[in-house]
This record gives C-alpha cells, sequence and structure tokens, in this order.
C-alpha cells in the first residue's frame, strides 16, 4: 500500500528536502551568527564571507588527505576540524576587533569589506597552502567519511570493528544523518543565544546597540563587550564555514565566496527574518534558501506548461531564458516581504524587564 | 474559459510525465560570468536533441534534456544538480561549464548518487583524479595539461630557451601555467620567472620591470578582457619583453584591434581547435550552419558531441539505467567499430540493434576516452596575419 512511499521518484523528492534543510540550515547559522553582531549589538559586519571563508579553509586544510597542491595531509578528525574553524574564525574576528571595532556603524562595514577583501586575496595568492584559485578538493563531509580507512582506524571508530561493517550504512545514511547533525547545531546555537538574548550579557548589547553614550555612562566596557560580541558572532560564522565546506566538498576563493551571493544574501535572510529576533534569523534562513533554490523547479515546471501549450517553443530555450527572471523573481518577492513586513517576519521582542509582570514591551 | 484552459494546461502537463522520456540533465552556467560564452552552447546541446528526437529518440522514447543554472559557482552547481538528480530523476548529466563547479557537483552529489557526469568544458587537470575506484566523470574537452604541453613544444619548435611566465590567478590560467612550466623545464628550457598577476588592474608596469630583467620571451596565461591586453602593452611599452606565447584566453579580435596588428609579430597563441579537414567536423559544421550556430566558437562542437554521446551510450546500454550508463559511454567511444559522426543517430541505432559496434568521432575530435575518462584534442598555433587571427593545426 505504502509501496509509492519508496519509490525513487519519492526517495528523491525527500533528498531534495533533506539538501534544502541542509542548506537552509547552514545559512541560518550565518544569519545567527550576524544577528549577535547586528541584531543584537549594531555592529555592521559587511564581511561574513570571510569570516566563513577562514571557518571553511581552516576546516578542509586540517582534514583533507594529502594532496601535493595544497598543505594538507594531517587527516584530523571532522569534529577538530570544526572546532579549529570556530577557534580560527575567532581569533581573525579578535584581532580585527581589537583595530576597528570602535568605528561607528558605516565605518566598521567598510572596514570589515576590506578585511573580507583581504582574506580573499590571501587565500587566492597563497598557494603553496591554499593551492590559490585552484581550490581545495575532496574535503570530507560528517558521516558520510565514516568509514575512510584514515578515519575508521582512528580512536574512538576503530573500537567498532572493521569499517566494512557499518560503509554501507553511512554511505546510504549519510544525507539524514549531516542533515541532523546542521539542524541539531542550528538548535543548539539557537537555544543558546536565546538564553544569551535574555540574560543581563545580552541586555547590555541592546543597551549599546539602542544608546550606547548610556550604556557607557551607567559604567559598562562598552569597547570590550562590542568586541565580545563580535567575536562571538564570527566563531558561529566560522562554523557555518566549516558545514558548507562539507556540503560541497569543493572550496575555491572567488566564485564559493562571492560576496553577492555569501554576504549579502546572509543580510537580506536576517533582515526579511527579523534582525534581533533569533527565530526571524533561523526563518530568514530556511525561507529565503528555500525560494532561492525552489523557484528554479517553479520555472522549470512552468516552462513545461507552457511548452506543452505552445508547441512551437522547446522548454528547454524556456528555462534557459528564464534563469535570469528567476534572479528578478526573487528580487521582487523581497521586496514584497520588504514592504509587506518593515520589521522583519518576526519582529525583535525586547525580554521583559526583571521584577516586572507586565509581559513583553514590544519595539 | 479560462478556467478550462488551466485545466487542460494542467492534464497535458500530466500527459508529458506520464509518458515515456529519457531525461538528462545539463546544468551549464546560464547566469554568472560567461553568458555570453554558454549561450550558443546550449544551443548545439538543444541542436543535439532535436536530431536524436527527429531519428526516432532514445531507445524509441524521447529524449529530454532538463536544463537548469550552475552558475559557474560551486554552491549553485551543488544546488541545481541535486534537484537534477533527486527530483527529476536524471539519468546522467552533461554540461557543467567550469571547472570548480564541475569538481563540486561530481563530489558532492553526483558521484555519491552513482550518476555519471559528462562536462563539455571544465579543463581543470584535477578532474582526472576525482573519486578513487569510480568511473563516473568524463569530459569531451581536452585537459589543460595537454594544452600546456603543447603549447611547451610549440615553444621549444621556436627556439626558444628561456621563459617568464606570467598568469593571471584565476583557476583557468593558474592550473595551465603550471602544466605549461612543468612541460617546458622538462624538455630542457629554463623558466626564467612564474609569477601570478592579479587579474583587471590598471597598470601591470612592476610586475613586467621584475620580471621582464630575467627573459625577453613571455608566456602570458590571462583574459584579454580582465588585464591581459594591460598586460602585454605594459610589457610593449617598457620593452620589457619582445616574444610573446600564451593560450586562448588572450585569443580574440579585441587584442590585436587595442595592442595593434603591427606590434604583434612575435605573439603566438594556441587554442583548442577542429580540425577542418576531418569528416567529422565536415559533417558537424553543416548541421550548425543549417540551425545558425556557430560551429567553431569555443566549447560549442564539444557540447554537441557531448549530448549526442550521452544519447548514443544510453541506447548502446539499452537502457537508462544509472548504473549502465559509464559502460556505455565507453563503449560507443572507444577506436573500435564502426564510424559515426555528429547526426547519423538512427545509423548508428541500426548498427546497435544489429548487435555490432559503433565508434562516435565527433566535431570537437575523435571522443576517444582515457581511462580517466578524458580525450585528447587538437590545437591550434594562432598568429597576426593582416591584422587579425590566423589559425594553423599542430599536429
Amino acid at each position: 500500500m505504502f509501496e509509492w512511499l519508496l519509490s525513487d521518484q519519492m526517495v528523491g523528492n525527500m533528498l531534495y528536502v533533506n539538501s534544502l534543510l541542509l542548506m537552509g540550515g547552514i545559512y541560518a547559522l550565518m544569519c545567527l551568527g550576524l544577528n549577535v553582531q547586528w541584531g543584537f549589538t549594531g555592529l555592521f559586519n559587511a564581511g561574513i564571507a570571510g569570516f566563513a571563508a577562514v571557518g571553511a579553509y581552516t576546516y578542509a586544510i586540517l582534514t583533507t588527505f594529502a594532496s601535493g597542491m595544497h598543505v594538507g595531509g594531517f587527516e584530523l578528525p571532522i569534529w577538530v576540524g570544526m572546532l579549529a574553524a570556530m577557534i580560527a574564525s575567532g581569533i581573525i574576528a579578535l584581532g580585527i576587533g581589537a583595530i576597528c571595532i570602535r568605528l561607528r556603524a558605516d565605518y566598521l562595514a567598510i572596514a570589515t569589506i576590506g578585511i573580507a577583501e583581504i582574506i580573499k586575496l590571501i587565500l587566492k595568492n597563497e598557494t603553496p597552502v591554499t593551492n590559490g584559485p585552484r581550490g581545495v578538493a575532496k574535503i570530507p563531509r560528517s558521516w558520510e567519511h565514516l568509514a575512510d580507512a584514515r578515519v575508521a582506524e582512528k580512536f574512538p571508530w576503530r573500537l567498532f570493528g572493521e569499517p566494512t561493517a557499518y560503509e554501507g550504512f553511512f554511505k546510504a545514511w549519510y544525507p539524514l544523518l549531516f542533515m541532523l547533525t546542521v539542524v541539531g547545531f542550528v538548535l543548539l546555537v539557537f537555544l543558546a543565544l536565546e538564553i544569551a538574548r535574555k540574560s543581563p550579557w545580552g541586555r547590555v548589547m541592546t543597551a549599546i546597540r539602542e544608546n550606547e553614550a548610556a550604556a557607557r555612562a551607567a559604567g559598562k566596557n562598552v569597547t570590550r563587550l562590542r568586541i565580545e560580541s563580535f567575536v562571538v558572532g564570527a566563531v558561529i560564522i566560522g562554523l557555518a564555514g566549516a558545514f558548507y565546506a562539507q556540503q560541497l566538498r569543493f572550496i575555491e576563493p572567488t566564485n564559493a565566496f562571492d560576496p553577492t551571493k555569501m554576504t549579502f544574501l546572509v543580510w537580506v535572510m536576517l533582515i526579511m527574518g527579523g534582525s534581533g529576533n533569533n527565530r526571524g534569523a533561523v526563518l530568514g534562513g530556511l525561507m529565503l534558501w528555500v525560494i532561492w533554490s525552489g523557484t528554479e523547479l517553479v520555472i522549470r515546471f512552468g516552462a513545461n506548461v507552457i511548452g506543452d501549450v505552445f508547441t512551437d517553443l522547446s522548454p528547454s530555450v524556456l528555462v534557459t531564458k528564464a534563469s535570469f527572471l528567476r534572479l528578478f523573481l526573487i528580487g521582487l518577492i523581497l521586496q514584497f516581504v520588504l514592504q509587506r513586513f518593515p520589521k522583519g517576519i518576526l519582529p525583535e521582542v525586547r525580554p521583559a524587564a526583571l521584577g516586572r509582570r507586565t509581559n513583553k514591551v514590544r519595539d | 474559459m479560462k478556467k478550462t484552459l488551466l485545466m487542460s494546461a494542467a492534464a497535458l502537463a500530466f500527459a508529458s510525465v506520464a509518458s515515456a522520456q529519457v531525461k538528462v540533465g545539463n546544468p551549464m552556467a546560464v547566469t554568472g560570468p560567461i553568458p555570453d560564452l554558454v549561450a550558443p552552447m546550449v544551443d548545439a546541446v538543444n541542436l543535439a536533441v532535436a536530431h536524436v528526437n527527429e531519428q526516432g529518440g532514445v531507445l524509441g522514447q524521447e529524449y529530454v534534456m532538463v536544463a537548469a543554472d550552475s552558475g559557474c559557482d560551486p554552491a549553485a552547481a551543488v544546488d541545481a544538480v541535486t534537484k537534477l538528480v533527486n527530483v527529476d530523476q536524471v539519468s546522467a548529466l552533461i554540461g557543467p561549464v567550469c571547472s570548480g563547479a564541475t569538481i563540486a557537483q561530481a563530489t558532492s552529489v553526483a558521484i555519491p548518487a552513482g550518476v555519471v557526469t559528462l562536462s563539455v568544458s571544465a579543463s581543470s587537470p584535477a578532474i582526472s583524479t576525482l573519486e578513487e575506484g569510480t568511473d563516473l566523470v568524463f569530459r569531451t574537452a581536452a585537459s589543460d595539461a595537454y594544452q600546456g604541453v603543447a603549447l611547451a613544444e610549440l615553444a621549444m619548435a621556436s627556439g626558444i630557451s628561456d621563459i617568464a611566465v606570467s598568469y593571471a590567478q584565476d583557476d583557468y590560467n593558474a592550473a595551465l601555467a603550471a602544466v605549461f612550466a612543468e612541460a617546458f623545464a622538462g624538455m630542457g628550457g629554463t623558466v626564467t620567472a612564474n609569477e601570478a598577476h592579479e587579474p583587471d588592474k590598471a597598470s601591470y608596469r612592476s610586475e613586467v620591470a621584475t620580471m621582464g630583467s630575467t627573459s625577453d620571451n613571455l608566456a602570458l596565461f590571462a583574459y584579454y578582457g580582465s588585464g591581459g591586453i594591460t598586460l602585454m602593452r605594459n610589457a610593449l611599452e617598457t620593452g620589457a619583453f619582445s616574444t610573446f606565447i600564451g593560450a586562448d584566453g588572450m585569443l580574440a579580435q579585441e587584442t590585436i584591434d587595442q595592442i595593434g596588428a603591427e606590434n604583434m609579430g612575435n605573439a603566438t597563441f594556441t587554442t583548442s581547435a577542429s580540425d577542418p579537414t576531418r569528416n567529422a567536423f565536415v559533417a558537424w559544421s553543416a548541421l550548425a550552419d543549417a540551425a545558425g550556430v556557430p560551429a567553431s566558437d569555443p566549447f560549442v562542437a564539444n557540447s554537441y558531441d557531448a549530448a549526442f554521446m550521452m544519447a548514443l551510450a544510453i541506447e548502446a546500454a539499452g537502457s537508462a539505467d544509472r548504473d549502465a550508463i559509464a559502460a556505455g559511454l565507453r563503449a560507443i567511444s572507444g577506436p573500435d567499430g564502426e564510424t559515426i559522426l555528429p547526426g547519423e543517430f538512427a545509423k548508428a541505432k541500426e548498427i546497435l540493434a544489429a548487435g555490432g559496434s559503433i565508434n562516435y568521432d565527433g566535431g570537437s575530435g575523435p571522443q576517444d576516452f582515457d581511462a580517466n575518462g578524458d580525450v585528447a584534442g587538437f590545437f591550434s598555433s594562432n598568429v597576426v596575419v593582416d591584422g587579425s587571427w590566423s589559425a594553423t593545426l599542430l599536429k
């Protein structure tokens, strides 16, 4: 009775939904990172692609095989690579923060754009380390490569016996497991940031965003707190970068970390979802990715219908032409959402002040 | 009225899904940095599909090319191919244009799903050895490894013994320069300098001055539109170099117009070319001319060949199952068997039905895959004669 559920088509559809949640989750992580910086504290970070690239490259170089084309062959476990990606991104943010964080909003934006470009140029030109524009390939993915000899022979996996015993399982089920890992991390980061938002730390961040002079007058070390927020956001973006490298399995500095498709897109996601609201950040990331990816299917279906009705038009030609329409369509949806919800779909909700029982004060 | 129209449209859409089709995905870089280069390639693919369907289709079914957009971007390519493989359930993939996009979609999606990729223009040497133990990535364009060696041989033959190498810092030119430098040194030549330059700079005087002191000859790997012309002009103005060689990125009328034919006397550039004396090319260009497709534009013939070979491979395999296609591609491309020229699908079907074997000979070359799924290509050397490029085929 339920055989249709196991048909190739249904399994394929499920796998596509899986990939939507996966990429959407990675973007949601980036949005959460940016939300700490911009939503909480008002730091205009226009260098998201740079931090994601630092995370992705750190992960890739530490975990790949020796290729002879880039520094590598460390073959560290996947979780070590991800931890290192977060640390590397955090350290870069700390260095940048110590120098630039005193800049006001728009000047910080210019500084971070510049820094992202510097990171990109370093990755592109340090050919012996990063293989330059030719990129790093064969990046191991969570779960999929657990059965590889280099992973399986190391602790703790060697405790589970010969890799052949579980190789088939992971090769078949890694898409689901990887998606659940990413979604799990989104949930974890979301919960942590919700606690942070309601804590005194989060309130100070809001105070700095709304009125920095007042926060300073209240005795807060504004510079230090701004750096903290910047670093926390960058660590989350670095983690997202490591997941991004795993999903693509190949990274190079020019197209994979194109600012228009990363920095700009993440900004739009956060603004659309609702800046300052963690739920909004997750919603924006998932939603815009589904729109971004799904419009291609919608347009392809439309082209097939048109091609069937007007037999002198070829669907293939229509789809080619419609690829440009797709970008326009996404812009249109964005315009509509921002017109309809100027503060994002889920606007910021301030936590109620301590000791007062009147409910949430809406901004 | 409106409602009936909509309903009949929906019914037709369902009908088309239900009828028998052989679906192949075609994720070309329709948007992104090189749309003008890709447009005729898409036309060539569609032309091949039309020819196959006019001659009875694949396995008696309609041959359908599901177009998608990989945007020359690894992330977009992974997304587009995920949809093609899972939602559209294509039997195989042809197309991914750029090397980075091809590597990402193959290792992330296509290889794990067991789907064959037949790229039309990805030329990075890294593609030869992607995933050990699988035979799933093929291409109809020659690896840069071949062009780099061809260029080194050309330099040697024209009596150059020492040369400075300058390449634009992008995946294509950097890979080509690396192969060239290694091949040239291996043949006994001296590479006096090997430096990257950032594309699109306003001036390259300092780069040219540093390298110019080491040699009079420059191997230039750059795109004419993104700094290549400026670098060459700077080199001529300062007298740093007198002889130039390079690859297809510089090959455009624009280069001659901007620099002046009188200054290009010692400039030779190679490009992947078709041998115009071969029967296959004559057949291809006749078909292309009839359909208004530019037969000699870069990678256009390769695109037609890829789409046509995929149809032949499925026909030879006898099924559109994903795991049968790699063997099918090898069966129809090998050097043995009766020669099939572009457009001769009905003839190929007949031979296959009678149990014979075929060997497709494409407009872009003989298309015989080696163990890595690569093909050897033809290259031409181009010099300026009377203000325009004149090509000589390198044998």
